[in-house]
């Protein structure tokens, strides 16, 4: 019981802290008189879009055809006879049957939701993200086996590409994958940035794959080999599984990383959450914001992956 | 089915030569239960890990139903399922549940449907006494029943010979006589046996023939009578005394 409570008087701490900062950083933008514009970012996310009907014809409505929420306008051609329909929202409606339209009047409108920048933004990380893990994935385990193989040219190999790919910064990566190969090979923006992404977590994944299969006792694959076993058999049985448990957590956060890396293919003009950010910061100058936003969304997403990780990890404690 | 023809196993680690086993030639006979003594160092594992290939030998030659080990020829993975082993720290695979440890195998490499492994595994686990156990995992286990999971694990092979490197050294002493309890039954009911074992009462009791080694070299065999009773080298007699 004291010891709930006391709990409980630090947290408060905790959150009073927190609050401490965040009234701080709003007393510090009142002084530079900064307006804050909350309500101009949803539109960014989403917005409402609505695309007008017009008649391109002078005619007569001949029928108004109400169900629930659509309407269908049928208009007849004053001139050839011909009819048209028009599907619109029901509130929109404001025509009426045998109501004479001239060329260019509005028959009604519909409305739907569009995705804004933001919410475009979010979904090229994301995808971006996925489809380079998937690839530093691929080529993490098979560069991590070569650096474990009997093999000396497929260990050198292994070990020279985890050198210069870890030995260099990322963003220069990301100019040479652009500029050099995607000119060479002649491949697009997009791909040059996901190759880029997934070859640069690779190079980290293959250490942590490494770490990981070096961690398992040297028994494992002994008792493998030992009931008949080949090699790749006791790896992908055997010692993979267990080593993928193992390294379940540096690879999280290697992949945590690699989202949050995904902003740099924003200098290579790829519309990631980044891009999007800096692009509607130009339209509404409303700088702070839009990182504010920016920065949560990217929260959301290493969150959200960290809790899956978190709930793979329990469904596979269940031998320890 | 096991000759052994001047077989040597040399490590070398930093310009430091140890001659594991040095010059063994020996013949063990189907459904023999042979037992190896000697002091900790003197080169027992290397010696049963030169039986099937775990160590690749460095002169010599291991014939195993007729097939030369040293050959290169020699599919090892072929020889090795022929060839259990029981390991001194059981080496289960920790991420399977039991009846999955004896099924894996068994599938994959026997090439066997999963419902003939599960009944052969589950007749296993009752043969060693643990039909209960199938579901769990290995860490849910206790030493001795681990180890008669391993046991049960190589035998689910169909093996010709099975070679044991201390099995009961990483228990408790309370466990060590379940173990051996299996051990028995198996030399009972023929099976061809290798057992590096420091229990002196169970190579009275069940091998047919005792190894003695020191420095890699075979000291001395003989049967068990004869090597309890009256050894002959001075080596053995000093190993016996501190044993005993
Ligand atoms: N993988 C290895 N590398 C280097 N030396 C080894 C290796 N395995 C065993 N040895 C050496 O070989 C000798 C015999 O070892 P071992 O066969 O394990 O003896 P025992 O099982 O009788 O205790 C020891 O001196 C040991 O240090
Ligand atoms: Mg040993």
């Amino acid at each position: 019981m004291n010891s709930y409570l006391k709990n409980w008087l630090w947290r408060s701490l905790t959150i009073l802290v927190l609050l401490g900062i965040v009234a701080g950083l709003w007393i510090a933008t009142k002084r530079i008189d900064y307006t804050w514009r909350w309500n101009r970012v949803p539109q960014y996310f989403a917005y409402h879009s609505e695309d007008i009907k017009t008649v391109d014809f002078d005619g007569l409505i001949t029928k108004i055809d109400k169900k629930g929420d659509l309407t269908t306008v049928t208009v007849k051609n004053a001139i050839s006879g011909e009819t048209s329909s028009f599907i619109i929202d029901t509130e929109t409606a404001n025509v009426s049957v045998d109501e004479y339209l001239m060329e260019g009047d509005t028959v009604g409108s519909t409305r739907e939701w569009k995705a804004g920048p933001l919410a475009h933004g979010l979904w090229v990380t994301l995808w971006i993200s996925a489809v380079a893990s998937v690839i530093g994935l691929v080529i993490g385990v098979v560069t991590g086996l070569c650096r474990v193989s009997q093999n000396l040219t497929l260990r050198q190999l292994s070990i020279t590409y985890i050198e210069i790919i870890r030995g260099t910064p990322l963003l220069v990566q990301l100019f040479i994958f652009y500029f050099f190969l995607g000119t060479v090979l002649n491949i697009g923006r997009l791909p040059s940035g996901i190759f880029a992404l997934g070859i640069f977590a690779g190079a980290y994944v293959a250490e942590i794959i490494r770490a990981g299969i070096q961690s398992i006792p040297k028994g494992q694959m002994e008792a493998a080999r030992s009931l008949g076993m080949n090699v790749p058999q006791a790896m992908i049985y055997i010692i993979l599984p267990q080593a993928f448990k193992r390294t379940l957590p540096p690879l999280a956060g290697q992949f945590i990383s690699l989202i949050k890396d995904s902003s740099l293919v924003s200098v290579i003009a790829i519309t990631d959450l980044t891009k999007s950010g800096r692009e509607v910061i130009t339209s509404t100058f409303a700088v702070f914001e839009i990182w504010f936003v920016v920065a949560f969304l990217y929260l959301i997403l290493t969150f959200s992956l960290s809790q899956v990780v978190a709930w793979i990890e329990r469904r596979l404690a269940v031998s320890d | 089915m096991i000759k052994t023809v001047d077989l040597e196993k040399i490590f070398v680690v930093r310009d430091q030569v140890v001659r594991a086993v040095d010059g063994i030639t020996t013949h063990i006979k189907s459904g023999e239960v042979v037992v190896v003594i000697g002091p900790s160092g003197s080169g027992k594992s290397t010696y049963l890990r030169c039986l099937n290939g775990l160590e690749p030998l460095t002169a010599g030659h291991v014939h195993i139903d007729g097939i030369d080990l040293a050959n290169r020829k020699t599919d090892m993975n072929k020889v090795r399922r022929e060839v259990g082993m029981v390991f001194q720290q059981f080496n289960l695979f920790p991420h399977k549940t039991v009846l999955e440890n004896l099924v894996l195998a068994q599938m994959k490499v026997r090439k066997r449907s999963r419902k003939e492994a599960e009944k052969k595994g589950r007749a296993l686990l009752d043969k060693v006494g643990i039909p209960e156990k199938e579901s769990n995992y290995p860490s849910q286990l206790s030493g001795g029943q681990q180890q008669r999971v391993a046991i049960a694990r190589a035998l689910a092979m169909d093996p010709k010979v099975m070679l044991f490197d201390e099995p009961t050294s990483a228990l408790d002493p309370e466990m060590v006589g379940e173990v051996l309890e299996v051990m028995k039954q198996l030399a009972r009911e023929g099976m061809t046996m290798v057992v590096v074992t420091h229990e002196m009462g169970f190579a009275r009791e069940v091998a047919d023939r005792v190894l003695f080694m020191d420095y890699g070299k075979l000291v001395e065999e003989g049967t068990p009578e004869h090597f309890f009773t009256e050894p002959q080298e001075e080596r053995a007699k000093l190993f016996l005394r501190q044993v005993l």
